[in-house]
């Protein structure tokens, strides 16, 4: 666990954690590319022509002012939301192009981690856990709830390796939000997704367990070997765990880089505002 | 500034009011006389005679007494009739489960936010729960009896068309009225759209819809013992026949075992409303 | 870790067959509800040898020369149930007067009898009192709309009820300490509060009204049901189907008018 810090001044300087020297060494496999990718709807673009890619040992960070489009971005990558034009290619494949019963199939190897956590509140903790095989398990067998053995061990596993071991029959909407957070990391992970997607996974959380669910991220992270596309607005804690950042304002690119190459102009080029 | 005729006014706003303000006064005066005029046409075009209604109270006071009192109650013990009250516990029964079971998924297909199918799947659904609640359960009776004979089947029938439009409606309000985010994470998941259904969109309206569910056979149950007047089986079938005779004291027995038994299913219903809510939230 | 897990699986089982349990005695009941009627009581043989295609094509036959004949039962379908509707706006008032808790005249003696007439008028189905209006005041529209205004009474008041119990307690204090009788609070502290409130409930509830008062006249109380009455007793299908269809048209009309002068009215 990181120490609990005073604000940070300056964001020249930035602490790289369990520093493996990954600004500057070549990337080690590319887990997803996006390119020129531009979504909205009739009458308002909000996506106007992204490019970037995310390495497969990336812990790769998105942030921007509010309506800048990250929340947008992060669902066009497992087609949540359907972008108009461009290319998302993951694995080799672009999954624009893929049909519905195929995009499953992209689905189940792809987790997503929410700001607002979404739990299913009235199901027990290793329940909502569970959910995440869904798309591995059959249409009957789901609606019975039949999950195998093995789904069952693995759940426990992970609910252990997240810290939530004495919670497992709880009822979602008993828990703390940083619980909650954990219920929905390790709901991504019984996936075994090849690429993990975090929106915002610290807005709805205080500043303490903020810190403690992003640490838990990275871990995850490098232990399973996920690369990771992560929206969040506290430049601070991207700065912190994040490998990669791009900075997205009003739909467009406006930086790409490492964490410490991301000073003040930067960013008041991103936030077009003055950087105290 | 002070003066001898008393303080002067503050601003041109004049210091009288009167009642009648244009022209809001204009609407609501409008509004009152419009409702007096158009009762004064009703009740003429229905043709009903107006300087009778002040007697009103008291002829159906004299009627009731005279003609009805004592109920026959006698009549209403019968085992026939005692059978017709299981008779119609079962037709509601039936109604209400088969009707219930048609109406989830088509209460799920005609939620705007859960369809399946925008174009298709939903203004067909949206169809059908509009047909079915829109036409009289007794209507529905009426027409069925004609296909079908006199007998419960096609009361029980009736019902469940009944049933698919009341509950289909109150259905597909309740899903429409979900949280998004639970849907968005089990969609993220690579579920289908069942399991999303049974995931998402069930744990959520759970409560609701039992409630929505018990209040439908309720409801049901009213209907029940009375389509037998039209021809279905049931306690209906009894007041039919009791009207027919003109034998009022019979009728008066009926009713009131109608009206009893219908209370006590109320009561019934709201009591496992509360019970069960407690049990499932 | 095993142990766990079985402890889980262990638990899972034992959940499910609760549940399947209480599936199971629904579907007994299900099946003896089936017995009953669909074997028991039903003649089978009559349906599939005698009337069941002919009588259906009957019904697609639409007669549709009674179309003028059927515009002046559709005029009284709706005066009917507006009628009724106002009429039981007006006789629902002092029955939610004295089913709400906080106005209430003579505590919970008064309440409970406001209750209880709340739910006898919501209880008897709109046939059962138009049978009983109509042996009272004879056949007519009289009969239908007394009918359907004692039914409306029920969800009326109780709207009004729990308007008046969801009403602020300021401008009602107010009234209170100028000396106003009970009557005068109730019409100067309570009801500009609660008009907004119930007159969309008025709408929705003259919405249920007219499908309601389509059936009146199977009772001999006028209205599209009377026509539909007659085209029985004339056993013309093709012409039963037509009212049918006008009926379903009128409501269908009165549904889209009451969503949106709901929506005006909020």
């Amino acid at each position: 666990m990181k120490p609990e810090s005073a604000i940070q001044t300056g964001f020249a300087e930035v602490k790289h954690s369990q520093a493996d020297g990954q600004s500057g060494a070549p990337h080690a496999g590319t887990a997803l590319e996006v390119k020129d990718l531009r979504a909205g709807y009739a009458g308002r673009e909000i996506l106007k022509g992204i490019s970037f890619s995310v390495a497969a040992d990336d812990f790769f960070a998105i942030i921007g002012p509010s309506g800048a489009g990250k929340s947008t971005l992060i669902r066009c990558v497992n087609r949540l939301v359907e972008p108009t034009s461009g290319a998302v290619i993951i694995n080799g494949r672009d999954i624009l192009q893929v049909s519905q019963s195929e995009l499953r199939g992209v689905r189940r190897n792809i987790g997503m981690i929410f700001q607002e956590f979404n739990l299913i509140e009235r199901l027990s903790v290793i329940d909502n856990v569970l959910t995440g095989r869904l798309g591995y398990t059959g249409t009957v067998r789901s609606l019975f709830r039949m999950y195998t053995k093995d789904d069952i061990k693995h759940a426990l596993m992970l609910l252990d390796r997240v810290g939530l071991s004495e919670h497992v029959d709880k009822r979602a909407d008993r828990l703390s939000g940083g619980q909650r957070q954990r219920v929905g990391i390790a709901r991504a992970l019984i996936q075994n997704p090849k690429l993990l997607l975090v929106d915002e996974p610290t807005s709805s959380l205080d500043p303490k367990i903020s810190r403690e669910v992003m640490g838990l991220i990275k871990e995850i992270g490098l232990e399973f070997g996920i690369p990771i596309l992560c929206n969040i607005h506290d430049v601070e804690l991207a700065c912190e765990f994040c490998t990669r950042v791009i900075g997205l304002q009003d739909g467009m690119k406006k930086f790409e880089g490492s964490p410490r190459e991301l000073d003040k102009a930067a960013l008041q080029d991103i936030y077009s505002m003055e950087v105290l | 500034m002070p003066g001898a005729a008393g303080p002067a006014p503050r601003s041109a706003v004049p210091l009288t009011w009167s009642r009648f303000r244009y022209p809001q006064s204009l609407y609501k005066y409008g509004a009152v006389l419009a409702t007096l005029a158009f009762i004064a046409y009703a009740l003429d075009y229905l043709k009903i005679e107006v300087d009778r209604l002040p007697g009103l109270l008291g002829r159906v006071w004299e009627t009731l007494s005279t003609r009805y009192y004592p109920p026959n109650v006698g009549h209403v013990l019968q085992p026939d009739y005692l059978r017709s009250v299981v008779e119609t516990l079962q037709m509601s029964y039936l109604a209400t489960v088969v009707g219930l079971a048609i109406a989830v998924p088509l209460a799920w297909f005609a939620s705007f936010n859960m369809t399946p199918s925008r174009r298709f799947a939903y203004p067909i659904a949206r169809l059908v729960i509009m047909g079915a609640r829109s036409v009289h359960e007794m209507i529905w009776t009426i027409l069925l009896v004609a296909i079908l004979g006199f007998g419960m089947l096609p009361g029980a029938i009736a019902l469940t068309l009944y049933c698919i439009g009341f509950a289909g409606k109150l259905f597909s309000e309740a899903v429409e009225a979900i949280e998004p985010g639970q849907v968005e994470a089990i969609r993220a998941t690579g579920a289908n759209n069942t399991q999303v259904f049974v995931y998402a969109v069930l744990p959520q309206v759970r409560v609701a819809w039992t409630g929505i569910s018990i209040y439908t056979w309720d409801v049901l149950f009213r209907a029940a013992t009375v389509v037998g007047f039209f021809g279905a089986g049931g306690m209906g079938w009894f007041l039919r026949e009791s009207v027919q005779r003109v034998a009022s004291r019979d009728v008066a027995a009926i009713l009131l075992s109608i009206i009893l038994v219908v209370i006590f299913s109320e009561l019934v219903s709201a009591w496992l409303r509360t019970r069960v809510a407690k049990a499932i939230a | 870790m095993d142990a766990r897990v079985a402890q889980v699986a262990v638990w899972r089982r034992r959940t499910r067959a609760t549940r399947y349990t209480a599936y199971f005695a629904v579907a007994v009941a299900v099946a003896w509800s089936i017995e009953a009627i669909v074997i028991a009581d039903t003649d089978w043989s009559r349906i599939f040898t005698g009337t069941l295609l002919q009588t259906l094509r009957g019904f697609v036959d639409l007669d549709f020369s009674i179309l003028p004949a059927l515009v002046q039962p559709t005029i009284e379908t709706v005066l009917m149930a507006t009628l009724a509707t106002l009429a039981g706006l007006v006789l629902a008032i002092p029955v939610a007067w004295l089913g709400a808790s906080n106005i209430t005249p003579l505590g919970s003696f008064s309440y409970g009898i406001g209750r209880t007439l709340m739910t006898l008028s919501r209880s008897v189905h709109e046939i059962v009192w138009a049978l009983i209006f109509v042996s009272a005041v004879g056949l007519g529209a009289l009969a239908g709309v007394l009918a359907m205004a004692v039914r409306s009474v029920g969800f009326i008041s109780k709207t009004i009820a729990e308007a008046i119990e969801d009403v602020d307690p300021k401008p009602i204090e107010a009234m209170r300490a100028v000396g106003g009788t009970k009557f005068q609070i109730l019409l100067f502290g309570i009801l500009p509060q609660i008009t907004p409130v119930f007159i969309g409930n008025m709408i929705f509830e003259w919405d249920i009204n007219i499908r309601r008062s389509t059936i009146m006249g199977l009772v001999g109380a006028g209205g599209l049901g009377l026509a539909l009455f007659r085209q029985m007793a004339m056993s013309n299908y093709g012409g039963i189907a037509t009212v049918v269809l006008v009926v379903l048209a009128l409501i269908i009309l009165a549904e889209i008018f009451s969503y949106y002068a709901r929506r005006a009215v909020i």
